[in-house]
């Protein structure tokens, strides 16, 4: 404001005065003191104006630090502090109602199908889901996903932001995300872990975004091989609070693509972080991937804050202050819990008639799969389900697969935890007598060999 | 006098009583006022709709409550960052991220620093009041030496470590265009104050770049002076925070604007090229799958040293399967002895679908050194191939089922001077003695691979046809 204005003398409403007395010390003509009576609505001595020697330089108004204090109103206004709304009117141009700009879906050519591994399919179905800001910091082996988004979404005028850490990404993806747009990370089980404290800020803000985990070796350092160990965690322990977030968990580059896709429309529709669990092997592995028919180009969701007009008056915060307010939340969090189960998904072959069933998930999966066919062709009835969702686990497709099993055994690349969900979610689902549990297990960046597999049904049949 | 602030703040208790209209700040906080300067600027500058505010943790929490903007609330430390995910979401969007001095100088060190050294245009309000005001007067990063809060209750001493300077160390990075510490404590100052904050929202909202203002605030309540008293808390700031943090412009280099950035594509045709798919048909050269191998899943393995080549030729093996219609697979080798040097890969090829990619007992082995040879010939299943370069001396006591190929890859490739197409011998001889598939599915997949290098496909055929005859002189002599 470098141009002088005549400006108007103050006014206070007493009962927005907090008493600081900052005013009184720029007054040269000591037009303000304190009153020393306390306002018996704010139990505060405010200041008192004695304006017959103002000369309306503004200096006090300047110092205040209440929005409401200290005002250039104009002189015989006559307040109702009770109504502070009804006395600063109806501001022009507060923010409008929100809208919504609905994304649109764009065709993509038939194309033959494409050769290629894991990670670049993960990668290449978030750029279909209309992901062109993602946010990363190299591990392996997780990195190739984040290299080829390096290299194609700057061609998109997208974003690939090497962030200074995985602490940093993820608040990057709160930013974006709390923008309404879609985002992604690559990481591996340490980068993992530095994120769940924004996980859980993201759940609690109800933001959608999509962690792709490309599982290794564990715990602390470990090693860079590939191992499930992360299951649990993510789970059951996506930060701090009531946090869950679905988790996918493909076994094929094909379903890495296709999960990836889907990744983004699940979080979205619930307002909630989507984790894609995949396995170090799965994320090297190459294989055939046909493209779907068409990519996304996203919208903005009404919630957004997206820095336009329209979303102005929108706030992305986890904050409730009171305990009411922050039940509500967590009740309405729990709501949308219990919805997701209805996007359970899992995966079974030759389990209509098993008596052996095998239950895995990743590349687990494959090699079990592997084994199924072989003990088949031993004459030896198994089958394998396997959970797509880890979280919400798919209790109801095990149920019903269940009659026919004598035995259950988890393939798995982890001490037991993809079993412990397991148990965990039939003894929820009410299943009292489930049958017998065993496993084949490797840990360390190892997976299980398709002939302990057989070895080991072999051995219980 | 216009400002940026909402008419009624109804998020603060709901708005209800005098809150509607009051802060949740302390009688005399310096935050009160910066928020005002804050408010006019943003509204001057005619920017409301396009900003983005970014309230951090600290006593600024809440600054939502009060800036009628898009807002966005962050967690400890790490407001600049997601300050950055909101500007490239929309970089129109003037975007301010408002730290105190426990949020911005201790637990967001890291992501302060980055977010200067990157130079995004975004703009930091930085309240220094040395202490942490929320948590109930702990010390911060920017207590003085010798002052007394609640977790240096003796004072700030030697052993704490010296308060941090930060508007000098911004100013030190490449990305700030500009920089200036600023104070409330005289109306001159606050004069200041106002300026700073106006200038580096304009310069932000111009896309010039990064700016930061660093605000030595009182915070009486901390400083345990009465409500009151302010004018001492001012005193205090001026005579004791000034000497260390001296106020000033610390950084302002002119740029032109600079961020102007396109909007995100989304075009189905351009996309599929970028990513290397293609429309175009690929001719089938296989009449049926080669169920002569394995009726519905045959595992090769490959193994060498890096360098062989071993990883593309196993690419080529799959994406040649694929071509096919059949499916394919492969993995490079994990475990201890992936390091070191050797390299190996498991490839599947199946009618219809790969159950377990993995191949620890494969019916082909391409072996490319002794090693290899010695660990995986014994591994080779019944009936199957082992193929081998004969730098390697031929494997011993195989199983009499087990057909053994050996052809000098590396010396036919060194023949033609290009070591490189070594691997694509070994598929010569791979063709050659399993019928896997035929000449032109895998020169296909060479081609493919080659993209605009197809100069070299002359030198891939030859290596490819050489080894080849190779491979059926042997077989001839051998007698399969």
């Amino acid at each position: 404001m470098a141009q002088t204005k005549e400006r108007p003398k103050p006014s206070l409403i007493p009962e927005y005065c907090k008493g600081c007395g900052r005013c009184i010390g720029v007054c040269a003509r000591g037009c303000i003191a304190f009153s020393g009576e306390i306002n018996h609505l704010t139990g505060i001595a405010p200041v008192v104006l004695d304006l017959e020697k103002c000369n309306a330089c503004g200096l006090c108004i300047d110092t205040c630090p209440e929005p409401y204090g200290l005002l250039g109103l104009e002189q015989g206004l006559h307040f109702e502090p009770q109504d502070p709304a009804k006395l600063f009117g109806e501001k022009k141009g507060a923010a409008p109602v929100p809208v919504a700009i609905p994304g649109e879906k764009v065709a993509l050519p038939k194309t033959e199908p494409m050769v290629i591994k894991g990670n670049y399919a993960a990668a290449i179905g978030a750029m279909l889901a209309g992901c062109r800001h993602m946010y990363g910091y190299p591990i392996t082996p997780s990195s190739e996903g984040a290299e080829l988004m390096a290299k194609f979404l700057p061609k998109l005028n997208g974003w690939y932001l090497q962030a200074v850490s995985e602490v940093a990404t993820i608040n990057h993806m709160y930013g974006t995300a709390g923008a309404g747009l879609p985002t992604m990370t690559f990481t591996s089980s340490p980068g993992f872990s530095l994120m769940v404290e924004g996980i859980s800020y993201m759940i609690g803000a109800g933001l959608p975004a999509v962690i792709v985990n490309v599982m290794r070796g564990g715990p602390g350092l470990g090693n860079i091989a590939p191992e499930q160990a992360d299951i649990k965690f993510a789970c059951r322990g996506l930060g701090h609070g009531n946090t869950h977030a679905i988790c996918l968990a493909p076994s094929t580059p094909q379903e890495v693509l296709d999960l990836s896709m889907d990744a983004f429309e699940l979080a979205f529709k619930y307002r909630n972080p989507v984790i894609i669990l995949v396995d170090g092997y799965l994320g090297q592995m190459t294989g055939k991937v046909n493209l779907p028919d068409h990519l996304v180009k996203p919208g903005i969701p009404e919630w957004a804050v997206y820095g336009d007009k329209s979303h102005r008056g929108n706030l992305i915060s986890s904050i409730d202050l009171t305990e009411v307010d922050l039940e509500k939340r967590n009740e309405r969090i729990c709501a949308k819990y219990d919805s997701m189960k209805a996007d359970a998904r899992a995966d079974s072959f030759m389990a209509g008639d098993a008596e052996i069933l095998l239950v895995a998930c990743n590349t687990p999966a494959r090699i079990s799969k592997g084994a199924v066919q072989d003990l088949r062709d031993m004459g030896i009835k198994a089958g394998l389900f396997r959970p797509i969702t880890l979280w919400p686990f798919p209790v109801e497709q095990l149920k019903s697969v269940l009659p026919s099993v004598k035995q259950i055994v988890v393939v798995e690349a982890s001490a037991g935890q993809l079993e412990n969900e397991l148990r965990l979610e039939l003894n929820k689902a009410g299943v009292e007598k489930f049958p017998k549990m065993s496993h084949v297990r490797r840990m360390g960046g190892m997976l299980p060999q398709q002939a302990d597999v057989v070895a080991h049904v072999k051995s219980i049949a | 006098m216009s400002t940026a602030f909402y008419s009624k703040f109804e998020r603060h208790s709901n708005g209800e009583g005098l809150k509607g209209n009051s802060t949740h700040y302390c009688p005399g906080c310096g935050h009160g006022l910066v928020h005002k300067y804050l408010s006019e600027a943003i509204a001057e500058l005619g920017i409301q709709d396009d900003t983005v505010l970014v309230s951090p943790v600290g006593c600024s929490v809440f600054a939502y409550y009060y800036f009628d903007t898009g807002n966005t609330q962050a967690a400890h430390g790490r407001a600049a960052a997601v300050a950055i995910g909101h500007k490239l979401a929309n970089p129109r969007t003037s975007v301010i991220a408002y730290q105190g001095d426990g949020d911005l100088a201790s637990i967001g060190l890291a992501e302060t620093i980055a977010a200067a050294q990157l130079g995004t245009p975004i703009s930091i309000i930085f309240i220094n009041n040395a202490i942490y005001g929320m948590t109930g007067g702990q010390m911060a990063p920017t207590t003085l030496m010798g002052q007394s809060t609640s977790t240096s209750p003796y004072g700030r001493k030697q052993i704490h470590g010296q308060p941090i300077k930060m508007a000098e160390q911004i100013a030190l990075l490449d990305g700030p265009v500009y920089v200036e510490r600023v104070a409330l404590f005289s109306p001159a100052e606050r004069n200041k104050a106002k300026k700073a904050i106006k200038k580096a929202i304009q310069l932000q909202s111009e896309g010039r770049g990064y700016t930061f203002i660093e605000v030595l605030a009182e915070c009486p309540t901390h400083l345990k002076i009465s409500p009151s008293e302010s004018e001492k808390a001012e005193k205090w700031v001026k005579e004791n925070m000034v000497p260390i943090f001296p106020l000033g412009v610390k950084k302002d280099i002119t740029l032109e604007p600079w961020w102007n950035i396109e909007p995100p594509k989304f075009n189905g045709e351009e996309f599929v090229k970028l990513i290397g798919g293609t429309t175009e048909k690929t001719e089938r050269h296989c009449k049926a799958f080669p169920a002569h191998l394995h009726p519905a899943d045959i595992s090769l393995k490959l193994a060498g040293s890096g360098g062989d080549g071993a990883q593309t030729a196993a690419i080529l093996i799959a994406t040649a399967g694929i071509n096919e219609g059949f499916d394919g697979t492969h993995i490079p080798a994990y475990g201890p002895e992936s390091r070191g040097g050797t390299s190996y890969a498991d490839v599947h090829i199946a009618k219809t679908e790969v159950l377990n990619p993995a191949s620890p007992t494969p019916h082909i082995l391409i072996a490319y050194n002794a090693p290899s040879l010695t660990k995986f010939g014994p591994t080779v299943a019944k009936n199957g191939f082992i193929i081998y370069d004969t730098l390697a001396p031929e494997p011993k006591s195989t199983d009499p089922s087990v057909k053994v190929i050996g052809v000098p890859f590396a010396e036919i490739a060194n023949g033609l001077g290009k070591m490189v197409v070594k691997n694509i011998v070994s598929l010569g001889v791979l063709s050659a003695a399993t019928d896997i598939f035929p000449r032109e599915t895998f020169l296909a997949a060479v081609k493919q691979a080659l993209k605009e290098k197809a100069s070299l496909m002359p030198l891939n055929e030859e290596a490819f046809d050489l080894g080849y005859k190779a491979a059926k002189e042997c077989m001839k002599a051998k007698g399969y």
